[in-house]
């Protein structure tokens, strides 16, 4: 596998984009408690989320060859996926970093901005998975690329929301409005690893497809990485039961440890998942 | 518009690889970066073995996936006769013409940073004389020509056990068996 950068580059961006859609949520519960407590709650996941996307740019420029002649990957727009979706994530990382400074600006956090830059980031995960679908690589050519795209902007963008808001919430003994967040969150991430389930149970279709000459077919491919991915889904699995375990435990303090805990178990559980999708493309 | 292509006398081929060797001395091409490569196919066991091999470079397709998805519109049919080449003023080398050629055409250059590929040695064609790897076989199993004209002359098989579908691209290429 040698495509860190585009590893780096999806994961990131896709928590971003799922964290964006996770803080708009969040900010309907909180901005009961006015602007003020709201910006102060939601300032750093927000801030977190724009940086995010700052490292998923970088990335994206790591896997370029010739890096100077990127402003031509815009070109092709009327039949490049690629094309498609560089303009899509520029749009929703200009969009990530004006939602954030504005809000730093204003001391305020704007619903609005956050709901279209939500928005513009699921349209993006769209054409992201499109390129990679749209493509000649055996497994790639499946739901499963869509489904574990939105999954991981949807899991690991809950979690993260979650391990960022919960200190700001316990701080100010906003522990009610903690457990329903908690809840939110995780009932977020269980959605978002059921549609990564459906996506692998309809993957074996594409497995066996072969259009390069000389290629290996998926079934293939992944034949020596059975053990990581069954390790990562006994660490997601892990990670779930945490959040569970904070969100549905009838202790009414929740623990920020274990919220981290849950973030770097399930991090690391969607990095595994997206190692084992590039082993199919290198 | 005349459309050039190749024709491959799989019947003739020995699998020698020259066509292979003179293409990476002519390009300077280093080591893991083939723009023409010969494919081998064993099958079958005693009594009844059998061994072919094909060469391949890039097709020229009339229907370029390549040409279709790259984003910086660097990769390009010539209008003259249907070349596919790659502008290195846009090439931005993000591989994704790689990863949408049945046939492997398109090379990364480490060194360029951008992608490579089969130009039919233009150079040479100016100069009225054949591709490298045509004039370099020691068999003369691949010709290179006006599509048409290979056309009528060998037939249209343009896809053989091993290679990809040829309805993804509609590759310019007569093969015989």
């Amino acid at each position: 596998m040698h495509e860190w950068a585009l590893l780096i580059f999806s994961i990131c961006v896709q928590t971003a984009i799922g964290g964006m859609f996770m803080l708009w949520l969040y900010q309907r519960n909180i901005s009961k408690s006015g602007d003020e407590t709201t910006f102060t709650i939601l300032k750093t996941p927000l801030i977190i989320i724009a940086v995010l996307s700052l490292i998923g740019l970088g990335a994206s420029f790591w896997h370029l060859g010739a890096p100077s002649n990127a402003f031509n990957t815009i070109r092709n727009i009327g039949s490049s996926w690629m094309s498609r979706e560089i303009v899509v994530t520029g749009l929703f990382i200009a969009a990530a970093c004006i939602t954030a400074g504005l809000a730093i600006l204003q001391k305020k956090i704007n619903p609005i901005l956050l709901l279209v830059t939500a928005i513009i980031g699921f349209v993006d995960i769209y054409c992201m998975a499109s390129i990679y679908s749209n493509s000649l690589i055996s497994g790639w050519n499946s739901i499963n690329t869509f489904t574990s795209f939105y999954g991981t902007a949807l899991v690991l963008g809950a979690v993260l929301i979650a391990s960022f808001t919960v200190p700001a919430l316990r701080a100010k003994n906003m522990d009610d409005n903690a457990k329903t967040l908690l809840k939110l969150s995780f009932f977020t991430a269980l959605f978002g690893i059921a549609i990564q389930l459906l996506g692998v149970a309809l993957f074996p279709a594409a497995m066996t497809d072969v259009n390069i000459m000389a290629a290996t077919a998926a079934t293939s491919s992944l034949e020596p990485y059975q053990g990581t991915i069954a390790i990562r889904w006994v660490i997601e699995v892990i990670g779930i039961v945490l959040l569970g375990y904070m969100a549905l435990s009838p202790v009414k303090k929740t623990t920020i440890t274990v919220a981290f805990v849950a973030l770097i178990v399930i991090g690391f559980a969607e990095g595994l998942s997206r190692y084992v999708f590039y082993v199919l493309g290198s | 518009m005349v459309q050039m292509g190749f024709y491959i006398d799989v019947a003739k081929c020995i699998g020698c690889k020259t066509c292979t060797i003179a293409c990476k001395d002519k390009n300077d091409l280093e080591v893991g970066r083939n723009f023409r490569r010969v494919y081998d196919f064993e099958e079958g066991s005693f009594p009844k073995p059998s061994i072919y091999h094909l060469s391949i470079s890039c097709n020229h397709c009339k229907d370029p996936k390549c040409v279709k998805n790259c984003p910086t519109t660097a990769i390009h049919k010539r209008a003259e006769d249907g070349v596919v080449v790659i502008d290195h003023d846009k090439c931005v080398g993000c591989k994704y013409c790689e990863w949408n050629c049945p046939y492997g055409a398109p090379q990364f250059s480490e060194e360029l940073g951008k992608m490579t590929k089969c130009d039919t040695c233009l150079d040479l064609r100016e100069k009225g004389e054949d591709p490298v790897c045509v004039s370099s076989c020691i068999m003369r199993a691949i010709e290179f020509g006006p599509i048409d004209e290979l056309r009528a002359k060998y037939g249209t098989i343009n896809e053989v056990k091993g290679m990809p579908s040829a309805s993804i691209t509609q590759p310019n290429i007569v093969i015989h068996m």
